[in-house]
């Protein structure tokens, strides 16, 4: 019964003509596919030139750079060009979705082409899955730049673009090779005993219901924003507004590279990679100095009084350190008075910035890593000190060769969560302890800092703010994914995803 | 023996000694905040501070409470955004932790890292900025307040290693055969036996909106909508950048709100979450464990 159960539920055997072909099949839709988004295969194309460039109100210099038809890869610098930047954010989300099918397409291709020779654990469907997100999002790009046509002509009133055959065509090859890798998968499935999305939802509906309020959030607070980076590449304008001011290129990211961005990477990272050694260096040794204390009464206040900063807010903090650094009736300057040392003007001397800065970050934050050290100590087993005191080991040595290894997988979790955040700063402590004195910002200017400044004091910066933080954002998931990577080779259980 | 017990004495006092200086490190300042908000102002400007109030006056809380409109519309709203945030923030980061500590689920390491993704890549300030008051018009409502804030993907992390922690596999392996759904084994399983985890969660998510100042200052259009932090802040600044520019022009400093009233400010913002914390410390001083994002 069981051999005919599997002759007849195996399709692999019966099967293996049509397998073939539609995985051809789906393999050529991709890389035809990926051939039509190359630059020069145009996609949408100008009508009644004269006519719609007068809409325009565009000079014979700037038309002399156009020309009659594009590929979604060059409409932007046709919108650079002719100054449109009302259709500026759409052919720029169109861009993305055309890099994401890109990247797709080329990842299912290279697995198409690697898996020939190894297929392991779930066999295919990786490549399979990889293929049909990519049809999906080529076939939403020609969707979009249909829409992009409709949004340009009913915005100038009269018919001045056109859809060429490659928007078409990249409809019918991806919904062609989406039926076809689909048909494939489901062979493959029933031969991998796995089972696709849709079963899933089946089986375990109530956890994806579970599920829904965490997805709009995450939806309209961290992803759809991100659409917003189109604004890194616009020079904002109160006369076009937000959504019409026009795009320029890279312009911003060279005003930065020019400017700031040295000072304010290394302003960044530098602070961060301190808060993170001394920090870690801290906090794991007041942990096993409060795990060594027998006094049940001391480590308990210890605790409490170590983790309470940790709840002061940062306006709190500024008061605090204004009352301590003040040039009056300072703490500090009331102490040297008395003393009679001269004073010192400290929201006058950038260098004594670092320092301060340090010192209240570990302040509100040593209580906290720290708690979390300790309890990884405390879930040490006895059993280890015990075998090691019968084997004569002194206090030192059972620290030394028990307890800081065993901190070992929690510290690089805790450095691979703060790598994550290399670039971002502490934003509230620098903005509420330096605020918007500009003398000290040569040691204190952060990027988080530097954006908030710019936006909130000129409107007309936006696009550069946009860019700062683009470039922060980038820069760090390059950190974190690299990181990440490296600890993975080297030992998967460390890695943080 | 003998020498590991001497050994052994002698790094008990220097412990203790290392630990005592490190919590009165950690303490001092509040005491300053405290006993200088008991003092009068004069006496802070002729002597600076001290440990102990000296000539002890309760003239500064006097001063705030003179007129207390405004602080306690603050308070009013500052409650309301935690109350809210709080509460919601919870259910949300449990549902999710939960959906993401089930071996069975099939999508939980893609969801986990979608979450974590947030943390790494994102547009930044201005775009997000945008979002809240361009395209969804929400500026001025007290929803851009609390909203943005409702999920932290570290807390989602911090709670799934709770659940895993707190239920074994097995007990909802037995469970399901006994033919309760999700929905079932959450609330009669899981949570019940989650309070630490809900305890320090709902800690340092209250912790989160008691203590913020920087949406208010977004996405604000009246004092109204203030939360208490941020009407210290304005407080402060004003004063702070009057005071600066005192040092240069002549300016009449009398009429502003005095280094003894800032402290006194600074002790009721913080009261609150301070006495919240004692009731929730012995569930996360032995509790706080971090995760990765893959489960």
């Amino acid at each position: 019964m069981n051999v005919a159960a599997i002759g007849k539920g195996n399709p692999a055997c019966r099967q293996s003509v049509t397998r073939h072909r539609n995985i051809y099949i789906a393999a050529a839709a991709s890389a035809l596919l990926l051939l039509m988004l190359l630059p020069m295969v145009h996609w949408i194309f100008l009508n009644e030139t004269e006519a719609l460039f007068d809409v325009m109100k565009l000079k014979a210099s700037a038309v002399k750079k156009l020309s009659g038809s594009y590929s979604v890869f060059t409409f932007l610098s046709f919108v650079q060009d002719s100054k449109q930047g009302v259709l500026g954010l759409w052919s720029f989300i169109l861009l993305m979705i055309a890099a994401a099918s890109a990247a797709f397409h080329l990842w299912g291709l290279g697995l198409f082409f690697l898996r020939k020779k190894a297929a392991g654990g779930k066999g295919m469907l990786p490549m399979y899955s990889r293929i049909q997100s990519g049809m999906l999002f080529s076939l939403l790009l020609s969707a979009g730049t249909l829409g992009l046509i409709l949004f340009a002509n009913n915005h100038y009133g009269m018919a001045g673009f056109r859809a060429g055959a490659p928007v078409y065509a990249s409809a019918a090859v991806s919904v062609i090779g989406y039926l076809a890798s689909k048909r494939m998968e489901k062979d493959e499935r029933t031969l991998r005993r796995e089972h696709g999305f849709l079963e899933e939802v089946r089986r375990n509906w109530i956890l994806f219901l579970f599920l829904v309020p965490c997805f709009v959030f995450f939806l309209i607070n961290n992803y759809l924003p991100m659409a917003g980076i189109y604004f890194a590449f616009t020079q904002f304008n109160f006369r076009d507004s937000l959504f019409a001011s026009p795009f320029v290129g890279f312009k911003n990211f060279e005003f930065l590279l020019h400017s700031e961005i040295l000072h304010l990477t290394t302003n960044t990272i530098l602070y961060n990679l301190v808060f993170i050694v001394v920090g870690n260096v801290l906090q794991i040794f007041f942990a096993i100095l409060i795990s060594q204390v027998a006094n049940k009464y001391l480590k308990k206040t210890s605790q409490t009084m170590i983790f309470m900063p940790y709840f002061v807010s940062y306006v709190i903090l500024r008061v605090l350190v204004f009352n301590v650094f003040e040039y009056d009736v300072g703490l500090f300057n009331n102490f040297m008075t008395s003393i009679g040392s001269p004073k010192v003007d400290f929201y006058n001397t950038p260098s004594y910035w670092p320092w301060i800065i340090t010192v209240f970050y570990l302040w509100k934050n040593i209580g906290y890593g720290m708690v979390v050290y300790l309890a990884t100590i405390t879930g040490i087993s006895s059993d280890y000190y015990e075998a090691a005191q019968i084997d004569g080991a002194n206090i030192w040595q059972q620290i030394r060769y028990i307890t800081v290894p065993l901190l070992k997988p929690t510290f690089i979790i805790l450095l691979l969560y703060a790598l994550g955040g290399i670039m971002k700063g502490q934003f509230e402590l620098f903005y509420q302890l330096v605020g918007n004195n500009g003398t000290l910002f040569s040691t204190t200017d952060i990027f988080d800092t530097y954006v908030y400044r710019i936006t909130t004091t000129q409107p007309l910066s936006m696009g550069l703010g946009t860019a700062a933080g683009l470039f922060q954002s980038l820069f760090g998931f390059i950190v974190i994914i690299l990181t990440n990577f490296l600890i993975k080779r080297k030992n998967p259980e460390y890695a943080l995803f | 023996m003998k020498i590991r017990d001497r050994s052994g004495r002698g790094f008990d006092i220097i412990k203790g000694i290392l630990l005592t200086i490190l919590s009165l490190l950690c303490v001092l300042p509040f005491i300053v905040i405290v006993s200088g908000s008991f003092t009068s102002n004069q006496e802070i400007i002729r002597n600076g501070f001290s440990l102990l109030p000296r000539g002890f006056t309760a003239e500064a809380y006097g001063t705030i409470f003179k007129t207390p409109e405004d602080i306690l519309q603050a308070y009013k709203m500052n409650f309301y955004y935690t109350f809210i945030g709080t509460a919601l923030g919870l259910i949300i980061i449990t549902l999710t932790a939960y959906v993401i500590s089930r071996k069975e689920f099939k999508y939980r390491n893609k969801v986990s890292f979608l979450i974590y993704f947030t943390t790494i890549f994102g547009g930044g300030m201005i775009p997000w900025y945008l979002m809240y008051a361009n395209v969804l018009n929400l500026r001025g409502t007290t929803l851009a307040i609390w909203f943005p804030a409702l999920i932290t993907p570290f807390l989602v992390i911090l709670m799934r290693t709770f659940i895993v922690g707190a239920v074994p596999d097995a007990v909802v392996e037995s469970a399901k055969i006994d033919g309760a759904g999700h929905w079932r084994i959450f609330w009669r399983i899981v949570l019940p036996v989650l309070g630490p985890g809900l305890a320090t969660v709902g800690l340092f998510q209250a912790l989160g909106y008691w203590n913020d100042w920087y949406r208010s200052s977004m996405f604000s259009t009246s004092s109204k909508t203030w939360s208490l932090q941020f009407y210290l802040y304005d407080l402060v600044n004003s004063t702070q950048a009057m005071r600066q520019m005192a040092q240069y022009a002549d300016i009449n400093t009398a009429d502003l709100p005095t280094q003894s009233v800032k402290l006194a400010m600074s002790v009721v913002a913080t009261g609150p979450i301070l006495i919240l914390y004692p009731f929730v410390q012995r569930y996360f001083v032995s509790g706080i464990t971090v995760g990765a994002v893959k489960g």
